[in-house]
């Protein structure tokens, strides 16, 4: 075994003194049966520095009763347990469960306190180390639990449970939960699928088809094979939502009498505009130009984002109440000292609209990228020049690289500074943008506009080396040495724009910085209690989902100001975490249907959405990232049946809080929380309890399945049923519909038969453990049958 | 506090062993069925699946049979230790009459387990000398036997028990 230290602990305080300061470096032990085979196979990333000895505590180890009930002190050894003639009368269940873990040899140095909190033991989880190397399975912070599409016949047959955030939702900025709507559309609740999302994004069919989708490059299955298409499910829905409008945008029920304007109707500004109004305030826009949306409507290509999607999201905002006040400048039309008398409070995204001067020779005679797509969108005509040159790497930049060469262009040409890998724009984009022939040039950063006289003839370039810094601060770095040219006749730049605060009159005085407007990261508040601000205004260009965000931030913020309280959405998971066990084993992820490069235009939509049946299979590839390894404790799952009570050094669990609350016991506790006794009170007379546990080997196997029954009888009827089932998902949990149905009964096979179906209800059993149903049945119906 | 020196109780002989990684010390990490075989010499317990589930490397300490792979030796400091090789009577090198008692019903194959079954079963004979058929079962479950040599076994503890009486 692979070297420790190891520290005799002589009482509580000492053991958890340890433990504490040693930062998480140190173990603690009892008896050591379950740490020391973790230990010899090193199957966790982190080996102890040290190992705390429990067992020298003077005083834990008893088994003893008292007026409270039933008390068992954690270091009392299963042996004891099993053979205490106290337990044996009392509580039979519990001294059969002692008895029957592992081996009496194991049973003679196991502790109760020990076996409570001890680890899974999925095999691969428990992969020894030098056979190849330990597993960096999900529950161990790696991406995939391995047994859902692996060797499962051990595993739980009820879904599995989080042992971390979904990587998915931890990589989307808006941390849309994307496990939870996509198991409802899995179960074929498109309602409950759309609310999940329309909880922190009220415009998913925009986001479905602008977004960078950060969440597909963390998701789970790129360890595999191909990630879930995220994108395609979100459209999907987001489609469904605005093909229902009035079923998921309702007016607030209660007005809340204060008034709220937003100027700019951005991304950041429109979601900001939802859930203010979602509160019950009186809402409105403000926007100079024409049509609401920003650069939804005026920047985003129509073939990227249909003007219709965005004009359907504008009708269903207008639809709640929202108004919108078109043509309107703040700054010119209303002054932003008029506004701030006139609102309760305001909020400013008014984006990044202004152009950004990059310092070349001859850089007057260039064209700025996002007045060319503008263009487009007014005129349609204003056809640029046949060899067209765009400086920029950036969406933007494709969008307009895409949209000329759409227009005619004989020849697109991008020049970036970054290298191909680096490059902002997300790669969707850049192969959409090589498909239909334009060069990407990497690397390369212009220096001189070439002219002939006044006409545009190319650029001199020069080398890019690096663009940041080690601190990845912007610091481009220059090979002069290495140079190029390229021809072009006319050159549209989109190299990141810049903000425009002159609309801030004199009297509203904001702290900036950076030619931004600063805010609180957390509430997005401007240096002036009242006005909030976001997008890209506050953050400089960024991305659709990160506007989307500051918008519902501040809307949040903009409620506590108020003082509104908005409605508490939960978001507990009920149950485990289903999953498809046939649809996890697909392979190739959905894509959606793409019009031919020659077929596509700059208004038409390049893509269309998924069917229903495509969308429901791209669903059920979810893997719905949890661990499906099984609690192994059999003391744990008669605990629970038993309403027991577990004591540690900090506070007194019931037994329902310590085993079912995570998947990882010990995550429950602090590093320096023991658990120091165990205890079971109302053990009357009547009271009865039993443990059935299904195994291949009479001796040292752990449960595939168990049940543990208590229950009291009165009058020949079952009262106070508890029943808890073992080994058939990551922890033991309560059957209540059985416990349900047994209540007021008379014991009698029919009714065994039918708590033994209501049992299996729900399960989901996996492509290996299928066998584990008729099993969970029959312990059930054993364990209410037993006299 | 760390345990630097231990004394421990192997057979009736006592041994006082150092903790450290120095030569001739006995690592914190060590298990008691290492530190038997490599340290004292006792190759009687066996090393075989060094996590606890096959009985072959069992103890009696402190009257309880265990697996010495799952005990670490540094915590075994004042405890009472017997080995197989504790059996014997020290003076008249008679074996104890549960060794005797396997080899009169050739309860072996290989030999590999033996030590750890009858040490199991010695120490369930000290708690309970008059078991049944099916205690001697329960109490065996622990120590695995992959040549059969199971059904001698156990006529060879009830033989032992017995003649015990």
């Amino acid at each position: 075994m692979q070297y420790f230290d190891h520290v005799n602990a002589r009482t509580l305080r000492e053991a958890a003194d340890y433990l504490r300061s040693s930062k998480g470096s140190a173990k603690a032990m009892a008896g050591g049966t379950d740490l020391l085979g973790v230990l010899k196979d090193r199957i966790l990333p982190q080996y102890p520095e040290t190992v705390v000895n429990l067992k020298t505590i003077e005083g834990l180890e008893y088994i003893k009763q008292d007026h409270q009930g039933l008390k068992i002190g954690a270091l009392t050894k299963l042996t004891a347990i099993a053979e205490s003639d106290l337990i044996r009368e009392k509580c039979p269940s519990l001294a059969r469960a002692a008895d029957s873990v592992a081996t009496p040899l194991i049973r003679n140095l196991a502790t109760i306190g020990g076996n409570l909190c001890q680890d899974v033991r999925c095999w691969y989880y428990r992969y020894p180390d030098d056979v190849g190397g330990a597993m960096q399975c999900l529950r161990k912070g790696g991406d995939l639990c391995y047994a859902v599409r692996g060797e499962n016949r051990y595993n739980s047959i009820f879904g599995g449970m989080k042992v971390s955030e979904s990587p998915c939702t931890a990589r989307c900025p808006n941390g849309t939960d994307i496990p939870g709507y996509i198991s409802r559309l899995r179960a074929g609740d498109m309602v409950g699928a759309a609310r999940i999302i329309m909880r922190v994004n009220p415009m998913p069919a925009i986001t479905a088809r602008v977004c960078g989708y950060f969440c597909q490059e963390g998701c789970s299955r790129n360890a595999c094979d191909e990630n879930v298409s995220i994108s395609a499910l979100e459209r999907f829905v987001g489609d469904y939502i605005l093909d229902h409008v009035d079923e998921f945008f309702t007016a607030p029920e209660q007005e809340s009498g204060k008034r709220v304007a937003i100027v700019g109707s951005g991304p950041g500004g429109l979601t900001a505009a939802y859930y203010l109004r979602q509160a019950g305030h009186a809402v409105t826009v403000y926007e100079k130009m024409a049509e609401a949306g920003g650069l939804l409507t005026y920047a985003i290509p129509a073939y990227r984002l249909p003007k219709e999607c965005v004009g359907r999201t504008m009708a269903a905002f207008e639809k709640i109440g929202i108004t919108f006040r078109l043509k309107t400048e703040i700054g010119k039309d209303i002054r932003t000292e008029d506004l701030d008398e006139q609102y309760d409070s305001i909020f400013f995204d008014t984006g990044a609209w202004k152009r950004r001067i990059i310092g070349i020779e001859g850089e007057e005679m260039t064209t700025f990228g996002l007045e060319f797509l503008m263009e487009v969108k007014q005129w349609m005509k204003d056809k640029p020049g046949r060899n067209v040159l765009v400086i920029g790497g950036g969406n933007v930049a494709v969008d307009v690289a895409v949209t000329a060469k759409r227009l005619g262009a004989v020849s697109v040409t991008m020049v970036c500074l970054e290298a191909e890998k680096e490059l902002p724009a997300s790669i969707d984009e850049l192969r959409r943008a090589r498909e239909e022939g334009v060069v990407i040039l990497p690397q390369w950063s212009p220096t001189r506009v070439l002219r002939d006289d006044d006409r545009i003839k190319g650029l001199d370039l020069v080398r890019c080396e690096s663009v940041f810094d080690l601190d990845g601060k912007f610091a481009p770095v220059f090979d002069d040495t290495v140079k190029k040219s390229v021809s072009g006749d006319s050159i549209l730049v989109a190299v990141g724009q810049r903000t425009d605060l002159s609309f801030l009159g004199k009297d509203i005085d904001l702290e900036t910085k950076n030619g931004l407007i600063a805010v609180d990261p957390e509430s997005q508040m401007t240096s002036k209690p009242g006005l909030f601000a976001g997008g890209e205004v506050t953050s400089g260009p960024a991305t659709v989902v990160m506007a989307l965000k500051s918008g519902r931030k501040a809307a949040a913020a903009m409620n506590e100001y108020l003082g509104v309280k908005a409605a508490h959405v939960s978001s507990e998971v009920n149950g485990f975490l289903a999953f498809d066990p046939q649809g996890v084993l697909k392979s190739a992820r959905a894509r959606l249907p793409e019009r031919l490069p020659a077929d596509r235009s700059v208004e038409a939509e390049d893509t269309s959405g998924l069917e229903y049946d495509e969308a429901m299979t791209e669903a059920e590839r979810c893997l719905n990232c949890g661990c499906i390894a099984v609690n192994p404790s059999d003391i744990a799952t008669v605990l629970l049946a038993l309403d027991a009570t577990i004591k540690t050094t900090k506070r007194t669990l019931t037994a329902e809080e310590f085993f079912t609350s995570s998947a990882v016991v010990t995550n429950l506790l602090d590093d320096d929380e023991l658990v120091t006794e165990i205890m079971v009170s109302g053990l009357g007379k009547g009271h009865r309890s039993v443990y059935e546990k299904f195994r291949v080997r009479s001796t040292i196997d752990f449960a595939i399945v168990s049940v543990a029954f208590a229950y009291e009888v009165g009058n020949d009827k079952i009262k106070n049923a508890r029943i808890a089932l073992g080994g058939v998902a990551p922890v033991a949990f309560r059957a209540r519909e059985v416990e349900d149905y047994l209540n007021g009964r008379t014991v009698s096979e029919d009714v065994a038969a039918e708590a033994a179906e209501l049992a299996v209800k729900g399960a989901i059993p996996l492509e290996k453990n299928g066998y584990k149903i008729p099993v969970l049945k029959t312990m059930v119906k054993r364990a209410v049958l037993k006299r | 506090m760390k345990q630097d020196k231990i004394r421990l109780t192997v057979n009736g002989s006592s041994h006082d062993l150092s903790i450290g990684v120095n030569l001739g010390e006995i690592a914190p990490s060590e298990t008691l069925v290492h530190t038997l075989r490599e340290t004292l010499g006792l190759t009687g317990a066996k090393e075989s699946c060094d996590h606890g589930a096959c009985g072959c490397c069992t103890v009696i300490m402190d009257g309880q049979a265990v697996p010495s792979c799952m005990v670490l030796t540094v915590e075994c400091h004042g405890k009472e230790i017997t080995t197989i090789e504790g059996l014997q009577d020290p003076e008249t090198e008679a074996l104890d009459p549960l060794q005797q008692s396997f080899i009169d019903n050739m309860a072996f194959q290989c030999g590999y387990c033996t030590p750890g079954i009858i040490m199991t079963s010695k120490a369930l004979l000290e708690k309970n000398p008059r078991p049944d058929e099916e205690e001697i079962k329960e109490a065996l479950a622990g120590n695995f036997c992959r040549c059969i040599s199971q059904y001698q076994v156990i006529e060879a503890v009830k033989q032992a028990a017995k003649n015990g009486r």
